[in-house]
């Protein structure tokens, strides 16, 4: 890509520090973000994928600072949002919006569908009055649901009409980037298929951008043009969304795609009974964190983390086995 | 076939629900058998009625609000249906194991996995606890559930979701049944701890001739694990075919939408097709063939309700639907 990109996050860090153990407590620090640089372009979508844990959802918070980060640095169109003032970041906002998994418990219960999502408009000095009204009914039209949607409460609707409010909430700013954190991953196939028709729609129509994370690889593949997976906390591969899964090279992707089930007989998962489970990010394992479930560890991979280096143009992967001038 | 009666047998089950006074057909005539060794799916949306076919087989329905209107069920030849919640109690755990979705809310948080590993074979069996929980230890070990002996005192917030539903395993297999009933038993799983439970299941399978009865909305998993299928919409089976079949010539239009509708790992797929609109509640659903609101093939016959018919010569591939079942009014 030419052109500067519209997101570019480097190496960007979250550590949580908890207490935890009985009777003596002590603080344990975990690295739910470690060390993860991500680049996006405008129009463009990329897929985040990775396990429960891995650090994907808390990725997408630190990057809209919804979490404030220990380390690194997003910039938005060039524009640093971790050192954004206060009033310059609920204007760097407006440009970038999330859409949560779960609708039904991103929304207030007790406000109607119209004044959910006429209130970012308020707060942003867009519009308001009769003009914000106006805009909430072409924003329903959009996403697909009737206009009588105004005056009603969220339990009146379906999950899947419900995740329409959810996006068009998020698209109420008039935003260029959206993180999409498993939009549908709470949704029953047929519904799952109308949301993701409807993201793309808008992502052609609006030449949206988008973070879109999800575990679902199937799901990645049809939005996504690049993805990028996660384990612990850090990212293990990032390419082209179709190379990544026809030809993975990091051990951890082939897994997950050799696992990921696909409605072909022919093709069953592959149901070795690795004992592997992904290990307690509390507590990672040294070197690469993948090792302890990887065959083709070595005691390389078991002391030194391999970084993410780029194989053929657009591909990288963070694993020993494919770089071998690493090794010294 | 052989002469043997099949583990599990179903037989015309239809199963109401109360909703506002009235009761609707939920579970509409639905027959299948499962034999030893055998894996049948139960595939379908929420609220096709897969789950409630299963908690009917159970003697589970809630009270008050789920009846079986009619049918009958078999556990190796020998009539269930009909029996009171005592008799049920003892077939329940003891020749049909469960696992649901959800091991945690499965389980009791304030009881050892250990003892809720060896309640069945207290009660079922009539064990003594210390002899019951030496058994509970050789079934976290079946399950492998690493270092078992030292983990049988542990509580169900101690392990991991995959070693829960491991746990949620052992506890349906400690009285050595004839059949599993698993209800979505991976759905909220990671991936590869997915394909761990279902290789796990499988493998007991084989070793303890189970008869499975997996009831999932993956045809993903379905496709890798199952022998038989059964499509349901609306309560309604409106296609049953050997797993090959199904996916080599998937013919219900809810099928092959199903089908077109999801989004697969392994090609690159520029198209999607949702399917239209939403399954109608029970008070909703259309008189005749259920899925005729959301169908691009509807025709006027459909407000019939069509028959399940074999499509093939050896009569495996069923499919209800006039226009593509080939059925003659």
């Amino acid at each position: 890509m030419s052109d500067a990109p519209l997101l570019a996050i480097d190496r960007l860090t979250k550590v949580f520090v908890t207490r935890r153990g009985f009777p003596i407590p002590r603080t344990v620090s975990v690295r739910a973000v470690d060390s993860v640089s991500l680049t996006l372009g405008r129009g463009e979508a990329l897929g985040i994928v990775g396990e429960s844990g891995c650090g994907k959802s808390t990725l997408a918070r630190v990057a809209l600072r919804l979490l404030p980060p220990d380390g690194g640095g997003v910039r938005l169109d060039g524009e640093d949002v971790l050192a954004a003032s206060p009033a310059r970041l609920r204007q760097l906002r407006v440009r970038m919006q999330i859409v949560f998994q779960d609708p039904a418990s991103a929304l207030d219960p007790r406000q109607r569908i119209g004044c959910s999502l006429a209130e970012p408009m308020r707060v942003h000095g867009i519009a308001r009055g009769a003009a914000a009204i106006t805009r909430v009914r072409a924003l329903l039209d959009e996403v697909g649901l009737p206009a009588t949607a105004l005056d009603r409460f969220p339990h009146e609707f379906s999950g899947g009409q419900r995740q329409r409010i959810g996006i068009a909430r998020a698209l109420a700013l008039g935003p260029d980037l959206i993180f999409a954190d498993e939009p549908v991953s709470a949704l029953d196939v047929s519904v799952q298929a109308q949301i993701l028709a409807l993201l793309a729609d808008l992502k052609a129509r609006r030449n949206l951008s988008f973070v879109f994370i999800s575990h679902d690889l199937g799901v990645i593949r049809y939005f996504c043009q690049r993805a990028a997976v996660m384990y612990l906390g850090r990212v293990v591969e990032t390419g082209p969304a179709d190379a990544l899964l026809d030809t993975p090279l990091h051990p951890y992707t082939d897994l997950l795609r050799r696992s990921s089930p696909v409605p072909d007989p022919a093709a069953a998962i592959a149901m070795q009974l690795q004992e592997g489970e992904p290990p307690s990010p509390i507590n990672p394992p040294s070197g690469c964190h993948f090792h302890p479930r990887c065959p083709h560890a070595t005691d390389h991979c078991r002391a030194v983390a391999p970084s993410l280096v780029e194989i053929t143009p657009g591909r990288s992967v963070a694993c020993h086995l494919h770089a071998p001038a690493t090794h010294t | 076939m052989s002469a043997a009666s099949p583990a599990l047998s179903v037989d015309t089950l239809t199963t109401e629900i109360r909703s506002r006074g009235t009761w609707y057909q939920a579970v509409r005539a639905v027959s299948f058998q499962v034999h030893a060794r055998e894996t049948v799916a139960l595939v379908g949306e929420s609220g096709c009625g897969k789950s409630l076919t299963a908690l009917s087989i159970m003697g589970l329905l809630p009270l008050g609000v789920g009846r079986i209107a009619g049918g009958a069920i078999a556990l190796d030849g020998e009539a269930v249906s009909g029996r009171s919640d005592a008799q049920m109690e003892k077939i329940r755990g003891n020749r049909i194991g469960m696992v649901f979705q959800e091991p945690m809310t499965s389980l009791n948080p304030v009881l050892s996995v250990g003892f809720q590993i060896a309640e069945p074979l207290i009660y079922h069996r009539g064990l003594s606890r210390r002899a019951a929980e030496a058994r509970a230890i050789e079934l976290m070990h079946l399950v492998r559930i690493p270092s078992a002996a030292e983990r049988v005192g542990a509580y169900p917030h101690q392990f991991s979701g995959g070693m829960r539903q491991r746990v949620m395993i052992a506890l349906a297999l400690a009285c050595a049944p004839k059949v599993l009933i698993a209800d979505e038993p991976t759905t909220a799983l990671d991936v590869t701890i997915q394909a761990q439970v279902l290789a796990l299941i499988a493998g007991l399978q084989k070793s303890a001739d189970l008869a499975v009865l997996l009831i999932t909305h993956n045809l993903g998993v379905v496709a890798s694990v199952a022998d038989r299928v059964l499509v349901m919409y609306g309560g309604d089976v409106v296609e049953s075919a050997a797993v090959r079949d199904l996916f080599a010539r998937p013919t219900h239009p809810y099928t092959s939408a199903l089908l077109a509708a999801m989004p697969r790992a392994d090609r690159s797929s520029a198209v999607i097709a949702p399917i239209p609109g939403q399954v109608p509640t029970l008070a909703d659903m259309p008189a005749g063939c259920r899925f005729q609101s959301r169908c691009p093939l509807r025709e006027e016959r459909c407000a019939q309700r069509p028959s399940l018919t074999a499509i093939d010569a050896a009569g495996t591939h069923q499919v209800r639907c006039w226009v593509r079942g080939g059925a003659s009014s």
